[in-house]
C-alpha cells in the first residue's frame, strides 16, 4: 500500500489511493447533491477559496485527486478538488439519504473552521431518531482535540492572495457511532457552519444483508 | 545580552483555541519560571462591557480596569498596565531599557507590517509580540510570535516600528481586528509575589468564586450570558451588523479563557486522581466548542445580519445550556474535593 500524499507533510498519512485496498464493508456516501463550499484551491486560484471567514483553503497538490482513497482503513470516494468549484458540505442541516441497510460506524473526512461540538440525527427506517455527536478539530495548524487521526495534512495554507509556508491545513478522520440495531435512512448534519464535510463512508454491521 | 543569547530564554506557548492574548502572556509567565496553564486557567467566567469591544485580536473584557493580566488570573500576584512612549522620545528608548532590566515587554503590532506574519503586506490586523531584544547595533527587534506561523527571531526595526505605530486603518478583508490604532501601545506585566502551586485547596477557593461570579448579574455570571445572546440575536434581527463584527473578538477571549480553565481542572482532575473534576473540565471544554458555532455564524453573516438571527439564538441556546451543565459539573466536583 503506497502513502498517499507526498512527503515532506512532516506527519504519518495514513491513507492509500490503492483501489484494490477498498474494504468490502464500506459504503461511501455519494454527497454531490450536497456540495456547496469551496475549501480546496490549486495555487493558481487561490482566490477561490472560502473554507473559513478569512477565505483560507487547502492546497489541492497536497490532498488526494477525486475517487476511492482509503484512510486508516476506511474506504471513501474523496471529491474532485482545486477546481474552483464546490468540493465539501458546509453543515447547514442537510438531510442526507443513504442506501438502507444495518451499519455500526460513520466515519468522515472533515475539517473544522475553530473545533466544534455538535449533533448529527440518524434517521431509522422504523421512525426512531438518534442525536450523536460529532467532534471535528480545527483545520488551523492544530493537534486533534477530539482523539480523531490526520487523514490529509497540507505544509501550506492557501490565503486568497498567496501561498503560506509553514501554517499546516489539515484534515481529519473521526467517527460516529451507529448504535441501534435499526435500518438507517439518512443523517442529518449538524447546523454548524464551522464543520465542512468532504467524504463520508458507512460502514455495515457484520451481519448486514445475511 | 546578545538577540541571539536572548532569543533561547524565550519558550513559547500555544494551543488552538488561544490568541496572542493568552500566548504572549504565557511567554511573559514562562520566563519567570511559571508555568501557564495553572494561572492563566484558574478563573472563569462571562463578562460582556456594552462599548467596551475593540477590533483586536487581544480585547478581553477587564473586569480591573486596564489591567488584563490581573483580569485573566485574579487569583494570581499578577499585574500589568499599557504604556505608550511619550510624544517626541526616542520610541525605542523605554522598550529597550526594560527589555535590558530583564522584562519582557508585549508589544501591540498591526500584522500587515510583519514579515514573518502571514498578512504581511495583505492585510491589516491587530497583533501582539513579546519583544526579548532591541539590537541597536543590527538595527533589529528580536520579537517572539507563538501563533502560527510561530516565530521567534529578529525583524528589522524599521519594520517592528512601523507596525507598532501603526493606525491599523480599516480593512475591508478584516472587518474584526482592523480599524484600531496600534499607537505603539505595550503592555508590562509584573508578578508582584510568588506564585504558590496549585492544590485543591486553593482551587477548591477558585472555582467556589468562579460559581459565586456566574451568579452575578448585569452583564455578567449566566443572567449577563443569556442578556447578551437577547441582545445579539435582537439587533442581528434588526438588521445590525455590528454585534457580528464584536462578537468574533469577543467570543474569542470568551473562548479562549473557557478552553484553558476546561483543560487545567481536566487535567489536574487526571493528575490528582479527581474523575469528577476531570469530567467537568471536559464538560467545561464543551462550551468552548459551543463558542465556535456561535462565532462563525456570525462572523459568515456580516453581509446579512437578519438572516442569521434565528441561527445566532439557537446557537447561543445551546452555548447557554453548555454553560449550565459545565456549571453543574464544576459544582459536583467541588464537593469531591
Amino acid at each position: 500500500m503506497s502513502e498517499w500524499p507526498a512527503a515532506g507533510t512532516g506527519r504519518v498519512v495514513i491513507a492509500s489511493a490503492n483501489a484494490e485496498a477498498q474494504v468490502a464493508a464500506d459504503l461511501p456516501v455519494p454527497l454531490a447533491g450536497h456540495l456547496n463550499n469551496v475549501g480546496v484551491t490549486s495555487r493558481r486560484d487561490t482566490g477561490s477559496g472560502a473554507f473559513n471567514v478569512w477565505g483560507n483553503s487547502f492546497a489541492a497538490e497536497h490532498l488526494p485527486g477525486a475517487g476511492p482513497v482509503v484512510v486508516d482503513g476506511v474506504s471513501f470516494d474523496y471529491p474532485a478538488a482545486g477546481t474552483g468549484e464546490p468540493d465539501n458540505v458546509r453543515c447547514e442541516g442537510q438531510l442526507v439519504e443513504v442506501p438502507p441497510s444495518a451499519y455500526d460506524w460513520l466515519y468522515l473526512l472533515a475539517a473544522a473552521e475553530r473545533r466544534a461540538e455538535d449533533e448529527v440525527a440518524l434517521h431509522f427506517e422504523d421512525g426512531a431518531v438518534d442525536f450523536e455527536t460529532l467532534r471535528i478539530s480545527d483545520f488551523w495548524a492544530s493537534e486533534a482535540a477530539f482523539g480523531e487521526r490526520v487523514a490529509f495534512e497540507s505544509p501550506v495554507m492557501h490565503y486568497p492572495r498567496h501561498v503560506q509556508p509553514r501554517v499546516s491545513a489539515l484534515q481529519w478522520i473521526q467517527r460516529v457511532p451507529v448504535t441501534r440495531r435499526a435500518t438507517l435512512e439518512a443523517i442529518r448534519l449538524p447546523r454548524n457552519v464551522a464543520i465542512h464535510v468532504f467524504a463520508l463512508t458507512l460502514r455495515m454491521r457484520p451481519e448486514a444483508g445475511r | 545580552m546578545s538577540t541571539l543569547a536572548s532569543e533561547v530564554h524565550v519558550r513559547q506557548w500555544y494551543r488552538d483555541p488561544l490568541s496572542c492574548l493568552q500566548s504572549t502572556l504565557a511567554t511573559v509567565l514562562l520566563g519567570a519560571g511559571v508555568e501557564p496553564l495553572p494561572v492563566l486557567g484558574l478563573a472563569w467566567e462571562f463578562l460582556f462591557k456594552p462599548g467596551d469591544v475593540r477590533r483586536e485580536e487581544f480585547y478581553y473584557p477587564c473586569r480591573f480596569e486596564g489591567d488584563v493580566a490581573r483580569s485573566l488570573a485574579p487569583y494570581h500576584p499578577i499585574r500589568s498596565s499599557w504604556w505608550s512612549p511619550a510624544p517626541g522620545e526616542d520610541p525605542l528608548a523605554e522598550l529597550a531599557r526594560r527589555v535590558e532590566d530583564g522584562e519582557l515587554p508585549v508589544a501591540g503590532v498591526d500584522n500587515y507590517h510583519l514579515p514573518f506574519r502571514p498578512a504581511f503586506r495583505d492585510v491589516h490586523a491587530a497583533h501582539l509580540v513579546v519583544v526579548y531584544a532591541i539590537d541597536r547595533e543590527r538595527d533589529e527587534v528580536g520579537v517572539s510570535d507563538a501563533q502560527p506561523p510561530a516565530f521567534r527571531g529578529s525583524i528589522p526595526t524599521e519594520d517592528f516600528l512601523a507596525a507598532w505605530a501603526s493606525p491599523n486603518r480599516a480593512d475591508a478583508e478584516d472587518a474584526f481586528f482592523s480599524d484600531s490604532e496600534i499607537g505603539r501601545r505595550c503592555l508590562s506585566v509584573e508578578i508582584e509575589g510568588p506564585i504558590a502551586p496549585l492544590d485543591p485547596v486553593r482551587l477548591e477557593a477558585a472555582l467556589a468564586e468562579n460559581l459565586a461570579r456566574f451568579g452575578a448579574g448585569g452583564w455578567s455570571g449566566l443572567a449577563g450570558l443569556r442578556r447578551y445572546l437577547d441582545d445579539l440575536s435582537a439587533r442581528a434581527f434588526a438588521g445590525e451588523r455590528r454585534p457580528l463584527e464584536e462578537l468574533y473578538p469577543f467570543g474569542w477571549g470568551m473562548q479562549a479563557q473557557t478552553y484553558l480553565h476546561g483543560e487545567l481542572l481536566r487535567e489536574v482532575g487526571a493528575d490528582w486522581s479527581f474523575p469528577e473534576l476531570a469530567e467537568a473540565g471536559r464538560a467545561v471544554q464543551e462550551v468552548a466548542s459551543a463558542w465556535t458555532g456561535l462565532r462563525m455564524t456570525g462572523a459568515h453573516a456580516l453581509a446579512a445580519p437578519a438572516a442569521a438571527a434565528a441561527e445566532l439564538r439557537r446557537h447561543g441556546n445551546r452555548l447557554r445550556r453548555r454553560y449550565e451543565t459545565a456549571l453543574e459539573r464544576v459544582a459536583q466536583a467541588v464537593e469531591s474535593l
